[in-house]
């Protein structure tokens, strides 16, 4: 196959791959989000009370949160509905042999989400700062659990060789040399997401961050927008770093296909991404302030890296399973009716999520 | 055909997977009804807010929303993942088939998922500071969302019962808008509604700053969609007239459990409706915390109860006339009885040193794939107690012709030596296990098995009941 990702497969494949990236990208905005902003107010909560009031970021996380959770979770739906098209066996079966493990991720899901509404709550507000400490590190654990549970699965789905035999041992656990490096590269790169999100985030609500910072907002001697980009900075050059290992325990005939003419473009794409960022907070580091122009080349690399990111996860997956076994599944599901009533349905939705949002902002500004 | 998939099979010990996917299931759609229903009620009473005739309206929107958010949104949605994911443990080829067949109707049902989220969030978080006009506006379009929701999802749930049209067309929207689609989703609507009601009087009981009077005002209003709950009894009949004859006669007296399910839901959904109608809204009588607290325990048990009858009356099916519940397709009992259901299954036993023989690891084996979705070994409907005092022959014919034992049964699919195979390891298992174990392989006893097979053949029990087949053995039409 000569041609890029997805191109290059039938018609039906392409079609349940776009969807899965596409929508696997949305569920990665808001799984980014708290992901890192749990593991950001975490490690923000040890500095103190005192800094952690002055710190913008850390109160809008506290706010935010709770709702960013409820958007992954919702977001999460429709990939978790394509990949079971896709690669239904092999997604199956790691569930099944990973089972109560597995399975475990979801009262644990159910513990953080309520974790992150207890840490906006007044009653915790009212009980000493190891108590929010306590909370904010539970659910930070509890995220960290699922995540890694997913890598695992997505991995175990990979590895048809040792299946029969990791049912028959009855472990319910997958290590391989991939699992850390894999877990450590989604991980940090959800840092880079999360700065973007949080500039914009303070962007709209009024915050000067093109504007050089006045001391009071200043913590650790650095302005919120040199904070978001040593936060960035740091998730691009660990989530590199990772991402290198991890393409080091990959079979050498995965990695020519990330290199070949499938996923040579994407991984460029990805490349450019990073680079992007990384130049954009590099600026931003030196000048303390970040303008509305960059700010655009920024959240532009921070896409074209994330869907690279996604887009070089499928070609590894596709180079892992038996495609040819596949095909015939997903030509099945494409000529099932019903795509034309989805894309109606999805275009109404989106347009009434649009006016709300709209419809919100005007009536909140008229009470003003 | 549908070839049969060999997954790995989740051993859950003592617990009946139908009982887990089942409790999860009924808790998932209380939730979802209260969500469903609550959302249309908020929309009502921010209507009366707006013209004045619901005092303390927008008060109690907002404090209910709150609890809506926090319940439905997080336990809700949670719960919602979990179904899947549960499914895919109980049995993955029916999640398999139902997404297949639906995924697009899913798809767009996670739409109006975003929709839903959105709008109530908004209406979360700023709803005590938008205009009248913009919170009726969110109210609706969130209520109008989670309802559609419940549309979507309607379809899937009522084509496993009454597939309908689909079965020969396979079309999408012949399976979705199949028999029992309509009364189905007019019988949720209305029992969010009443969900709604009875909680929205929970919570306004437990509002210390409302004065008693206001209390009465509120559950005044809040009630009134309990009076839908009197087309119930109509929509009932209208809902059982599409089920096939063999899956209403297990709710009406021919399976006991089912009966009894089925009474418990008409029976709770009784006294709600009475107290609702005649006590709450014909004498006006003012319904205290326990009280309402009672009500929507009651409206819990309806809805579980009806929920286990949904789930129950498919059987010996998953999908009707489709796959039978232990994931094996109709059309391929006749070859899994010349190959075996053991004989692709590459994922060895667990502990196969358990087993003193290989002919009981064969029964591990043939029971881990065509029994072990609905039985257990020692624990919930375990077979060697449903078996416990039958003779050794009468166990090999009453799962020789599993159909006709029991009509909510599949056929058995597998060999004679599967069949034998499952037979020792029950008399193993009712024995004690002990380490010592005799094989059995007396080829007079695979003949009389294969001839108890083929004279049952490989069609369901109520097939084999219509076209007069009688429970003695013979094969004689009426």
């Amino acid at each position: 196959m000569n041609l890029p990702f997805p191109f290059g497969f039938p018609a039906a494949t392409q079609l349940y791959l776009v969807l899965l990236v596409a929508t696997l990208l949305v569920h990665m905005v808001f799984m980014h989000y708290v992901l890192a902003g749990t593991a950001y107010l975490a490690c923000g909560r040890l500095f103190g009370q005192r800094q952690a009031a002055d710190c913008g970021w850390q109160q809008r996380l506290v706010d935010w949160l709770p709702f960013a959770t409820g958007l992954a979770i919702t977001a999460g739906v429709a990939p978790l509905l394509f990949v079971q098209i896709l690669y239904q066996r092999g997604f199956y079966t790691a569930n099944l042999l990973l089972s109560h493990r597995w399975m475990a991720i979801l009262p644990v899901l159910l513990v953080c989400f309520y974790l992150l509404y207890l840490q906006k709550s007044s009653w915790i507000a009212r009980r000493a700062w190891v108590w929010r400490i306590g909370v904010i590190w539970l659910a930070f654990a509890g995220f960290g659990f699922i995540a890694w549970s997913w890598t695992e699965n997505h991995l175990l789905s990979l590895d048809e060789a040792v299946w029969a035999e990791l049912y028959a041992a009855g472990g319910l656990r997958y290590a391989t040399a991939g699992l850390l490096p894999r877990l450590a590269a989604w991980f940090l790169l959800a840092f880079p997401t999360l700065a973007v999100e949080l500039f914009w985030q303070g962007w709209l609500c009024g915050e000067p961050l093109d504007r050089p910072a006045s001391e009071s907002t200043r913590v650790l001697g650095l302005a919120p927008v040199q904070r978001l980009a040593v936060m960035g900075l740091a998730g691009l050059v660990g989530g590199t770093v990772a991402l290198v290992a991890y393409a080091a325990t990959l079979p050498a005939e995965t990695r020519a296909a990330v290199t070949g003419p499938v996923g040579f473009w994407w991984l460029s794409a990805m490349g450019l991404g990073l680079c992007l960022q990384a130049g954009v907070w590099g600026v931003a580091v030196r000048a303390g302030r970040l303008g509305r122009p960059l700010a655009g080349l920024l959240t532009a690399g921070w896409l074209l890296g994330l869907a690279g990111l996604l887009a070089v996860r499928e070609v590894i997956r596709l180079e892992a399973v038996d495609l040819e076994a596949l095909l015939p599944q997903h030509e099945r599901a494409a000529g099932i009716g019903g795509f034309p009533v989805f894309l109606i349905f999805a275009t109404l939705s989106a347009a009434a999520i649009s006016w709300c949002v709209v419809t919100v902002r005007r009536g909140l500004s008229s009470r003003v | 055909m549908t070839p049969l998939i060999p997954y790995p099979v989740v051993d859950l010990g003592p617990l009946m997977k139908g009982l887990v996917i089942g409790g999860l299931g009924i808790f998932h759609v209380f939730i979802a009804q209260f969500a469903i229903g609550g959302g249309m009620l908020l929309a009502y009473l921010q209507w009366l807010d707006m013209r004045g005739q619901c005092i303390h309206g927008r008060r109690f929107i907002d404090g209910y929303f709150r609890v809506l958010v926090l319940i439905s949104f997080v336990v809700g949605a949670v719960t919602g993942v979990a179904m899947w994911f549960t499914s895919i443990q109980i049995s993955p080829q029916t999640i398999g088939v139902m997404v297949g067949e639906f995924h697009w109707v899913w798809a767009t049902e996670w739409s109006f998922f975003c929709l839903e989220v959105v709008a109530g969030y908004l209406f979360y978080r700023y709803g005590s500071r938008l205009p009248d006009r913009t919170r009726l506006s969110l109210l609706l379009l969130y209520a109008f969302a989670a309802w559609m929701s419940l549309f979507w999802i309607n379809g899937i749930l009522t084509w496993q019962l009454t597939p309908g049209a689909w079965l020969e067309s396979r079309y999408v929207w012949d399976g979705f808008f199949n028999p029992g689609f309509w009364p189905s989703l007019i019988f949720r609507t209305i029992t969010s509604a009443a969900t709604a009601s009875l909680a929205a009087c929970v919570l306004i009981n437990a509002v210390p700053a409302f004065s008693r009077d206001e209390k009465a005002k509120l559950i005044a209003v809040c009630a009134r969609p309990l009076i839908f709950m009197l087309g119930m009894p109509l929509l009932g009949v209208w809902y059982f007239a599409t089920m096939p004859a063999d899956s209403r006669s297990w709710a009406t007296g021919g399976s006991v459990p089912m009966t009894m399910f089925m009474t418990m839901a008409v029976g709770c959904s009784l006294l709600v409706g009475l107290y609702a109608v005649v006590a709450i809204l014909r004498q006006r009588l003012f319904i205290n915390g326990a009280t309402s607290t009672l009500l929507l325990a009651l409206a819990f048990v309806a809805t579980a109860g009806g929920e286990f009858v949904r789930e129950g009356v498919r059987k010996p099916f998953t999908v009707r006339q489709y796959l039978y519940s232990n994931a094996i397709a109709p059309e391929t009992v006749a070859a899994l009885r010349l190959t075996g259901c053991t004989t692709n299954d590459p994922y060895p036993l667990r502990n196969a040193a358990a087993y003193p023989t290989q002919q009981l690891r064969l029964g591990a084996k043939a029971f881990r794939v065509q029994c072990s979705v609905c039985h257990t070994l020692e624990g919930v409907n375990a077979v060697p107690e449903l078996a416990a005092h039958w003779s050794i022959d009468q166990k090999r014919l009453n799962i020789a012709q599993l159909q006709r034992t029991k009509p909510f049964m599949p056929p058995f699919a597998g060999t004679p030596e599967e069949l034998e195979a499952i037979v020792q390891l029950i008399t193993w298992v009712e024995a004690g296990r002990p380490s010592q174990w005799q094989q059995s392989h007396d080829p007079a006893v695979r003949q009389q098995i294969a001839r108890w097979l083929d004279e049952a053949g490989t069609a369901p029990g109520y097939e084999l009941a219509a076209a007069g087949y009688s429970a003695d053995g013979g094969s004689r039409r009426r």
